[in-house]
């Protein structure tokens, strides 16, 4: 069966200033890292990788960016992304960033990981609160949070309520 | 501090704070190091697991000259309270004193210009035999475009005769945003011409065996293996006082 195999590369957005997150746009994002690539492979990674290339998901309250490429030059797209420094948006840079998380072959695959880490980081984050409120809040996300076939992706965004 | 938060936020379960020890100045006194204790009041914990984080401390001497060496030897205090010690030698001679004699853990490899030297087999290879490890910087190559070509350079005339054994790839990191996590800092690897599965041991189990390293070269000066000898007539009055010497030492 003939047919086009991606991957699908989860990254985090992790920068030192809370606006940051806020401004992150889907074209600003896939701008900056096009050029990390074209400063690291030139204009051979450049054209190899763009074939497919597109941000696929963009969460700005947990800076979580879903990136889709072909599986041939997946790798070109991975090594470049440490060279990724700074987001320009609405004439303003930030600088930042990216965290690669995994890696995989479909969105299933990826946002399953995502559910996972995303529940780990509401652990650490019940850690660190000091209010009882906020307390209770992330405790009854946590236990409400799962992958069902209606609701794969309020499943996301339920967590993403709990950790505002 | 805030690089050190930043660190534990991404995924890195011990890290190495750097004291670099230049020698071009005339009476370096190495200074203790700066104890974690004093960083932070409670190790946060590793995400994913149980354990406390580490945080080692180490020594990079620059050293452009064989006299400098001499201060490895010296029983200074300070430098048995370091967990690491590194050192970066600028010339061939000093490469291959380091890499056969001197009692170190990393021998640091310059990414910030061109080598004057080329690498040759027989000192990186008694290395390897050794245990020491070879250690590239990444972030040069992040922030400027002409240190990317000579870290990209030098790593691949490393690898091209070590063939990616004993490699360490660390962060010289001096602001919390010139980091990178260690998925990252793996696929960096295939860039300098490692495989994929050395360039994940090169981030984990090459820096797990570094501080190992550091660690018996702390506390152990030496082995000793007793083994039993038959007993023969004629040793007899000998044999007691060997065994008698050996379970003292």
């Amino acid at each position: 069966m003939v047919r086009f195999k991606n991957r699908y590369v989860l990254c985090e957005v992790v920068s030192e200033d809370p606006r940051c997150r806020q401004c992150i746009e889907d074209r600003a994002l896939g701008l900056a890292v096009r050029d990390a690539i074209a400063r690291v492979h030139g204009d051979y990674g450049l054209a190899c990788c763009s074939i497919s290339f597109t941000v696929k998901y963009l969460n700005a309250y947990t800076g979580t960016v879903l990136l889709r490429c072909r599986k041939d030059s997946y790798r070109l797209l991975c090594s470049a992304l440490p060279f990724v420094r700074c987001l320009e948006s609405r004439a303003q840079r930030y600088p930042c960033f990216l965290n690669t998380l995994h890696v995989g072959g479909t969105i299933r695959t990826c946002q399953k990981f995502l559910i996972q880490y995303n529940r780990t980081q509401l652990l650490r984050l019940l850690q660190n609160c000091t209010n009882e409120e906020e307390r209770q809040c992330i405790q009854k996300s946590l236990l409400s949070c799962s992958l069902t076939e209606e609701q794969s992706q309020s499943g996301d965004e339920e967590e993403d309520d709990g950790t505002e | 501090q805030n690089i050190l938060t930043v660190c534990f936020s991404v995924g890195y379960s011990a890290v190495a704070l750097n004291h670099v020890v230049d020698f071009k100045e005339k009476k370096q006194e190495i200074s203790k190091p700066v104890s974690p204790s004093e960083l932070f009041p409670s190790l946060p914990i590793v995400q994913g697991t149980s354990k406390r984080i580490k945080v080692l401390t180490r020594l990079t001497l620059i050293v452009s000259d064989p006299s400098h060496c001499n201060l490895l030897r010296s029983t200074s205090a300070n430098i048995r309270l370091y967990d690491i010690i590194a050192v970066f030698p600028k010339t061939e001679k000093l490469f291959h004193i380091a890499c056969t004699t001197l009692d170190v853990d990393l021998v640091c490899i310059n990414v910030t210009e061109k080598l004057p030297f080329y690498f040759r087999r027989p000192p990186v290879n008694m290395a390897i035999d050794r245990g020491i490890y070879f250690e590239l910087l990444y972030t040069p190559a992040i922030k400027d475009s002409t240190m990317r070509r000579y870290t990209i350079s030098n790593a691949i005339s490393l690898m091209q005769i070590c063939k990616g054994k004993n490699i360490v790839i660390s962060s010289a990191a001096e602001r919390p945003l010139e980091l990178r996590g260690p998925y990252d800092v793996a696929n960096l690897g295939l860039l300098f011409g490692l495989s994929e599965g050395e360039a994940k041991a090169a981030v984990s189990t090459n820096c797990r065996a570094t501080m190992l390293h550091g660690e018996t070269r702390k506390s152990a000066c030496g082995v000793v293996y007793t083994v039993k000898k038959p007993r023969k007539v004629e040793e007899e009055e000998t044999v007691p006082a060997c065994k008698k010497a050996k379970t003292q030492a």
